[in-house]
């Protein structure tokens, strides 16, 4: 061994890689900014979301409305930033929601096989095999309501009308159509890890299959799971807007930026208020960006003889 | 080979009877009953018995799931509720179903042999510029939503240059087309790009191609004759998920340019709630993708002799 | 007999995230007609990557030759065109690589993969190099060889894949066979096999061989002169009854004292070298051995050694003379 060679651990070389990758750090810059904006939206903004200025009308960029106001005359900039706190919702929740499910069952599958591996990846098959944006149409038509209900129902009348059980069913019906791709990544590693020396020597020494599962093979499985989920936020993002066009994303008037270009999209037209659509468009493609480009700095940090 | 084409082909009505139950269960439980949504204003218990009777949805859940999946058998849809009433769902999809399968089909002519041309020629170039630009641009597109690239072209096209149509449709060799098919092909060029490039530089990598080249064989044949084969296999199974995902790609291209496809159809019928459309285009959606699916299962097959010998 | 080839100073280097792996620094030999060279060393010392540069074999990028030259009958073949190169690869060259489950192509039937250099170096058509791949097939020990023309590679066994390559490498009747490690992958019985099968063939059709493992016993039957590699450097060069009788580099020494030999006493525990080779991306200043070696002396610190005449056609880089200075440090593995 060289003498003066410092010690390097897997995780320092892998911070080392993923910081020298500039698009990947922008990412991560762009990432906190948007975490931070959620955070401190209340200081931030200048209006409540849904305040409207009848004085300013599609005033163009004010000194009272940066951004200017839309054709009900409510304030573009405030809305952006409350609608912050949607997208940083939609980027921990589903993910994190897609993820303890993917893990899991993919888990199950992959180390017992079997009939349990032929039933979890089968529900999975059915769950891909549907058309995800009409899926989520329908939970969210036919499923939200009764929530709706059985929520006022136990009492958090104000919780409900907060839209926050919004906010879960949609997550929650995202996230139902995210697990499987993720189910079947985890199985993957499981079926070639769990036959690997160290886990036959594991079970050897009769350790339990839940210890083996979850000590020895799950740690070795994650890397491509990291760099999926990571990869992902930028999906759940996205899938929120394609939700909102269809009317089932996060409902009025609790603004999120799929919804500002639901609403603004038809300003195309207009010469004066089309700078109104830029502006949440703009802001959204940079926040998917920058999830895309950490998902592939993991991807390249984690994965460096590659290429 | 053949019992793996038969659990294939076993697989798909299994599939598709789970799709329609959920749909039909969702349905049933669903919000806003049938009756209330059809008769609007008229409604009363009075002629909410009536419907019901008529509809037989005052039968059990079990009956009127039979009757359910017998209509769907017979390529019965039901009818439209509240957007075009009374007019057969099955009519309806056929009327539209034409102009998505020409969109389709111009976006996936179009797209993916210069998705497979760019990524294949990012890979042999890997490191290069053309490489790295080709990564940006294809990352960059994938990251813009259709909801934001629409508008953005429109207004440039349409509005500023007053190049192209503001929508419609002409037919697919008319310039209402260009921009819709250009959305279309563009994801499937960026989708295409990216995976060729990551398959072809797996390939490069490997010990037969250093085989290959060990044999004296001109780059050109090692591509030709030993890299292109075996990065196009794991293509096929993204080609099956595309055209899989075709109905649902579609929803807002055509809500946006005013496309009278199924996607346009779909995006009426749930601003609508006209349950039966959405309903048959779930389950159609659903159809499509499984036959994508089965059909880049078998191709897989044909084009990859470990899977044919066993 | 005559000269085939004549490597000098060859360095190859691979330009890597990380910084610049210096695979092989500046290797030296000669090889003649016929003649048996086995090359040794543990992973990572450079055998594959020396022998790889000689045909311009390096994945580039990142891989790249950047000194020496490769005189192949008396061309440079680091200064000849790329398609100058392509006609001696699997021509006057052969190789057979380490993993035969991945060295065939999956989706070509072994036919065409051993056709297809028939074609292209030697003119034949279709028929006639059809008829050479059964010959070839049935020279390498493959039962029916006509009938598994057809077959896919993964139809075939590792041992009959390894065969197969062998048939693909002989296929122009080279001058050179360069075997990578081509038993490494394999079970013991077959490794038998099949350096039985190599060295039957080097006789039956008079072709020099360049052996690479890092396994002695294997060449040790096979091998008229073995080099060792180190660090991407040559450390020592022998006739192979001088090398295992007559060691004079401490690594050789070691090396051989980590093999199994029947002539030693029972309950003799084996000797490993402790330690790992250096970083090849910041090799230090001195010999690449300091670190792990028990003959040590300040001088290997600093000075990097040549390779220098040690007796008849024995030369070996190392500062001390292991006959007679005494051992300087206590190694763990020096137990025996």
């Amino acid at each position: 061994m060289a003498l003066n060679a410092k010690p390097r651990t897997m995780f320092s070389d892998t911070a080392n890689r993923f910081s020298r990758n500039l698009p990947a750090m922008m990412g991560v810059v762009v990432a906190v900014a948007m975490y931070a904006v959620a955070i401190f939206a209340p200081l931030l903004v200048t209006a409540d979301y849904s305040a409207i200025d009848l004085d300013n009308v599609r005033s163009g960029p004010i000194l009272q409305h940066y951004f200017g106001t839309d054709e009900l005359g409510r304030d573009v900039y405030s809305r952006v930033i409350w609608a912050t706190r949607s997208a940083a919702f939609v980027s921990i929740f589903v993910p994190a929601l897609s993820l303890i499910l993917g893990v899991f069952f993919g888990m199950l599958a992959g180390y017992f096989g079997g009939w349990v591996d032929t039933i979890i990846m089968r529900v999975g098959d059915i769950l891909f095999a549907f058309p995800g944006l009409l899926f989520v149409f329908f939970i969210a038509a036919t499923i939200k309501p009764a929530v709706l209900d059985w929520v006022k129902t136990i009492g958090l009348r104000e919780f409900a009308k907060q839209g926050y059980v919004d906010y879960i069913v949609i997550f929650s019906a995202l996230a139902l159509v995210g697990w499987p791709g993720l189910a079947r990544l985890v199985r993957g590693q499981f079926l070639t890890l769990r036959n690997r020396e160290f886990v036959l020597a594991a079970r050897a020494i009769g350790t339990s299959n839940w210890k083996i599962a979850i000590r020895h093979i799950l740690p070795n499985a994650l890397t491509p799971v990291i760099v999926a989920v990571s990869g992902g936020i930028g999906g759940a993002i996205a899938a929120e807007t394609s939700l909102s066009f269809l009317g089932v994303g996060l409902q009025p008037p609790n603004p999120s930026w799929g919804q500002m270009i639901s609403d603004y999209y038809v300003y195309w037209r207009s010469a004066d208020l089309w700078p109104l659509l830029l502006i949440p468009s703009i802001i959204l493609v940079a926040v998917i960006l920058a999830f895309t480009f950490i998902g592939d700095g993991l991807h390249e940090a984690l994965n460096p003889y590659l290429e | 080979m053949l019992s793996y084409i038969v659990r294939r082909m076993l697989w798909l009505p299994v599939l598709l009877a789970i799709m329609i139950f959920i749909t039909f269960w969702l349905g049933f439980y669903g919000p806003g009953s049938p009756e209330q949504v059809l008769l609007g204003q008229r409604y009363s218990p009075e002629t909410a018995a009536l419907v019901r009777r008529q509809w037989g949805l005052d039968k059990p859940f079990w009956v009127q799931y039979g009757r359910y999946v017998l209509n769907y058998v017979s390529l019965n849809f039901g009818e439209s509720l509240t957007k075009y009433p009374g007019q057969p769902v099955a009519t309806l999809l056929a009327r539209r179903l034409p102009i998505t399968l020409q969109l389709n089909f111009a976006a996936v002519m179009l797209g993916v042999p210069v998705g497979l041309l760019f990524g294949a020629i990012a890979a042999y170039y890997h490191g290069s510029w053309f490489d790295r630009g080709i990564i940006f641009v294809s990352v960059f597109l994938r990251a813009i939503p259709t909801l934001v690239a629409g508008p953005i072209l429109l207004f440039i096209f349409a509005k500023q240059l007053k190049l192209l149509p503001v929508g419609g449709w002409d037919g697919i060799f008319s310039p209402s087309a260009i921009l819709p098919v250009a959305i279309l092909s563009t994801g499937i060029i960026a989708g295409f790009a990216r995976q060729t490039r990551a398959n072809v530089l797996d390939v490069l990598n490997s010990d037969y191609v250093r085989t290959a080249r060990a044999k004296g064989l001109s780059e050109v044949r090692v591509l030709l004759g030993h890299v292109l084969q075996n990065a196009l296999i794991p293509l096929i199974t993204i080609f099956g998920f595309m055209l899989g995902g075709m109905v649902e790609g579609t929803l807002i291209t055509e809500t946006i340019f005013g496309i009278p496809g199924m996607g346009l159809l779909a995006f009426e019928a749930i601003n609508a709630r006209d349950y039966p459309i959405v309903i048959a285009i779930t389950v159609l959606a659903a159809v499509v993708f499984a036959l994508s699916n089965l059909w880049a299962d078998l191709f897989y097959g044909v084009i990859d002799p470990r899977i044919r010998n066993t | 007999m005559a000269r085939l080839l004549e490597v000098k100073g060859l360095r190859t280097q691979f330009f890597t995230q990380d910084g610049v792996v210096n695979a092989v620094n500046g290797i030296s030999y000669t090889l003649d007609e016929g003649e048996t060279l086995g090359i040794v060393g543990e992973s990572g010392c450079g055998k594959s990557v020396g022998v790889m540069s000689l045909i311009r074999l390096i994945p580039s990028p990142p891989g790249k030759i950047v000194g020496g030259e490769v005189i192949f009958n008396g061309q440079d073949l680091l200064k000849i065109s790329d398609s100058e190169i392509r006609s001696i690869r699997g021509n006057k060259v052969g190789m057979i690589f380490q993993d035969p489950m991945t060295s065939l192509n999956p989706v070509l039937t072994i036919g065409r993969q051993i056709t297809e250099a028939l074609q292209l170096h030697l003119g034949m058509n279709n028929a006639q190099a059809r008829a050479r791949a059964v010959e070839l097939l049935e020279l390498v020990g493959i039962p029916s060889a006509a009938d598994r023309l057809d077959d896919y590679p993964h139809q075939f066994s590792g041992g009959m894949r390894q065969r197969v390559m062998i048939a693909i490498g002989l296929s122009c009747n080279p001058q050179l066979l360069i075997a990578d490690e081509p038993t490494t992958a394999l079970d013991v019985t077959i490794q038998a096999q099949i350096v039985d099968l190599v060295r039957k063939l080097r006789d039956e059709l008079g072709m020099a061989v360049i052996w690479i493992t890092h396994d002695l016993g294997v060449v040790a039957g096979m091998a008229d002169r073995m080099l060792v590699m180190y660090a991407g450097m040559i450390v020592e060069e022998a006739g192979v009854k001088e090398l295992y009788a007559n060691p004079r580099h401490p690594y050789t020494i070691g090396l051989l004292g980590s093999l199994p030999r029947l002539d030693q006493l029972t309950g003799e525990k084996l000797d490993s070298i402790e330690g790992l080779p250096p970083d090849l991306i910041a090799l230090p200043k001195g010999c690449p051995f300091y670190a792990r070696c028990q003959y040590r002396i300040e001088r290997c610190k600093t000075d990097t050694p040549a390779l220098e005449n040690v007796g008849v056609g024995h030369r070996a880089a190392c500062w001390v003379d292991v006959t007679r200075d005494p051992v300087t440090t206590e190694n763990p593995w020096h137990t025996a």
